[in-house]
């Protein structure tokens, strides 16, 4: 964080505040409670995104794999073993860590553009899975199913109070993810983002806490796509599909990359720019497309990179942080690596 | 047997299809650094600027030549524009860009040409069968089979045997080293660029006929093109001919037997050749040779 504790911590609990009134709001901003968790969700998706690409310096293009694992995960476990709302979601995000633990080993083997290209390759392996076998996954179709109550407590969750469980999980998430990027681990992470040579030479096995984050990664993705499945009740193999992936990693680059808040403002930004225009238009998918340009070009840094780096230059104060290292500004090395 | 030979020719083809896709590929990735998910739009492109060509009247062979041609200048104004300022930055933003393009193309396709495919065939002259002797073999097919080799030993020609094509492979091993020589790198780029959208082009025109034209066709062949860089070895033109043709043969011959397998089979050969050699079957690092 490079906020400050205090600015951040404000920052946090205004954001809070504001996210729990948001089922009374919603109607007078002429939003469905369903798009508002669904910004939840992919904030949550895209923070999983942004322990990779901001704090590990490796690209996932093929993440929506883990996101689709975590819907298929929780609606194949409702349709069949007829799960629970927990315990759906518990094997939604166990389906997207065991994909991690497959596809992992092979992801290491490169670094740079090479790991991003094999993670396309082999996320698209569970797209074709669902797509082929239509007796279990409904196929093209996709399947329906409908959410489980609460176990025990009989509890049949839906819009708001729906909303407020995965505000819960939101939070819980982020407060996570927050002490992680700030733990020996997450520091360590960083390093290897900055040079995994030196990070290497200084002792660590570079390999192993890449595969570790791509494993939390991985969960977050899964718990955010099986809330998701959850949410629309629906699982289809487009959610696995690589254009997801970068729908997920656009929200991530747009909020700001390597900051705790960015993903929750790309996915606000994306989520509700996209259902508004799709309604609208269309041809809504060449404004989507000139959105990509244009934050690749206008803000690379993300919105909230762009805002923090003004409020920097104005106190004048000269803060490292890890996403510095992503704009070439640092070495003027090629980023291809063995 | 006698059915799967020609499932093993077709393979052939469609794996031809994939290696001279990987081709173009590689070229802009070793060369700088980006990985060009809009590969396949331009392909598209080329196609439909065929169809519209050939739609206006003129002949088939001049389109075959002139959309490439004109999909290059399409090609060579985005990288100026827009690709250029992404050299030497997170391979995460061209990656963005290029998919943020491809999503823009495939709606303007779907504008102009509708969202079904328009019906593009192949000249006369290349319809019907040939005989083999043993076989009859649609003629286009064992036309496309020619041209694609053509392009790949011309494309072998041109780096191994030409100044530009050296500067070209140099450039990819030290592109700091040979501007201090004096070559221009903007415009080698930018060549290069070209290059990889002119195969490309080519590729789409003849894929078009073959596979069909519709917004997304070219993108049909993005993956496992990608597929073929790695299994192929990256940076290695022997390693996406022999990758690409082992692709095509195993989707063709998985179809017939288990059509369910027929698109994870490129995966599972991926990993298992990963797995043996983590750098692909010719992996060098990222020189043409």
């Amino acid at each position: 964080m490079r906020m400050g504790n205090r600015a951040g911590l404000i920052t946090a609990i205004v954001l809070l505040v504001l996210l729990m009134f948001i089922p009374q709001l919603a109607p007078h901003l002429h939003l469905a409670i369903s798009i508002c968790t669904e910004v939840l969700l992919f904030a949550m998706a895209a923070m999983g995104v942004n322990l990779l690409v901001g704090y590990t310096g490796v690209l996932p293009f093929g993440n929506a794999a883990f996101f689709g694992l975590g819907a298929y995960g929780t609606g194949l476990t409702i349709q069949f073993w007829h799960a629970g709302f927990f315990g759906s979601l518990g094997y939604g995000v166990l389906a997207s860590i065991i994909g991690a633990l497959l596809i992992g080993p092979f992801l290491l083997r490169r670094r740079g553009i090479y790991f991003s290209l094999l993670f396309i390759a082999f996320g698209q392996v569970f797209y074709f899975l669902a797509y082929r076998f239509t007796d279990i996954t409904g196929g093209e179709d996709g399947m329906n199913f409908v959410r489980p109550a609460v176990e025990g407590l009989g509890w049949q969750l839906k819009d708001e109070s729906f909303y407020y469980a995965m505000l819960l999980f939101f939070v819980v998430v982020a407060i996570l993810f927050w002490l992680l990027v700030r733990s020996p681990f997450g520091r360590s992470l960083v390093a290897i983002k900055e040079n995994e040579t030196r990070a290497r030479y200084l002792g660590l096995n570079t390999d192993r806490f890449i595969f570790v984050a791509i494993l939390i990664s991985a969960a977050i993705e899964g718990l955010a796509g099986a809330c998701y499945g959850l949410s629309i009740m629906f699982a289809y193999p487009l959610l696995l599909d690589w254009h997801q992936s970068g729908n997920i990693v656009l929200m991530t680059i747009l909020g700001g990359t390597g900051t705790i808040f960015g993903p929750l403002l790309g996915s606000l930004i994306f989520v509700i720019g996209n259902d508004i225009l799709s309604s609208a238009i269309p041809w809504w998918q060449i404004p989507l497309g000139a959105l990509f340009v244009a934050c690749v070009l206008g803000f690379p840094k993300g919105i909230l990179g762009t805002i923090l780096d003004a409020i920097e230059r104005r106190r004048g104060g000269f803060a490292y942080e890890a996403r510095d290292t992503m704009h070439g500004t640092v070495s003027s090395e090629r980023e291809i690596q063995p | 047997m006698a059915h799967v030979a020609p499932e093993i020719f077709n393979g052939l083809i469609l794996g031809a299809f994939y290696a001279v896709v990987a081709i173009g590929l590689s070229l802009i990735m070793n060369l700088t650094g980006t990985i060009n998910l809009a590969h396949g739009s331009f392909m598209t492109l080329a196609g439909y600027l065929a169809f519209a060509l050939v739609s206006a009247g003129t002949n088939w062979w001049f389109a075959l030549a002139a959309a490439p041609l004109l999909t290059v200048i399409v090609g060579i104004a985005v990288e100026r524009t827009l690709i250029r300022p992404l050299y030497r930055r997170d391979p995460v933003y061209s990656l963005l860009l290029t998919f943020g393009l491809s999503l823009i193309a495939e709606e303007v396709y779907r504008l102009i040409w509708g969202t079904n495919g328009v019906p593009f065939s192949p000249p006369l002259a290349l319809q019907g069968a040939v005989s083999l002797g043993f076989t009859y073999f649609p003629a286009f097919r064992l036309f496309i089979a020619g041209a694609l080799l053509v392009i790949i030993v011309a494309l072998v020609l041109f780096l191994q045997r030409t100044r530009l094509g050296l500067r070209l492979r140099a450039a990819v091993q030290d592109n700091e080293m040979i501007a201090a020589l004096g070559t221009n790198t903007q415009v080698l780029y930018m060549f290069n660029f070209g290059l990889g959208i002119l195969i490309a082009g080519v590729a789409g025109v003849l894929a078009a006929c073959l596979l069909g034209l519709n917004p997304q066709s070219g993108n049909a062949l993005l993956m496992p093109a990608f597929v073929t860089v790695i299994v192929g070895g990256m940076g290695s033109l022997t390693g996406a001919v022999v990758g690409g043709l082992l692709i095509g043969v195993a989707i063709s011959v998985t179809t017939l037997y288990l059509p369910a397998f027929s698109e994870i089979v490129m995966y599972v050969l991926m990993a298992v050749i990963l797995l043996i050699r983590p750098r692909g079957l010719f992996g060098e690092e990222g020189i043409f040779g």
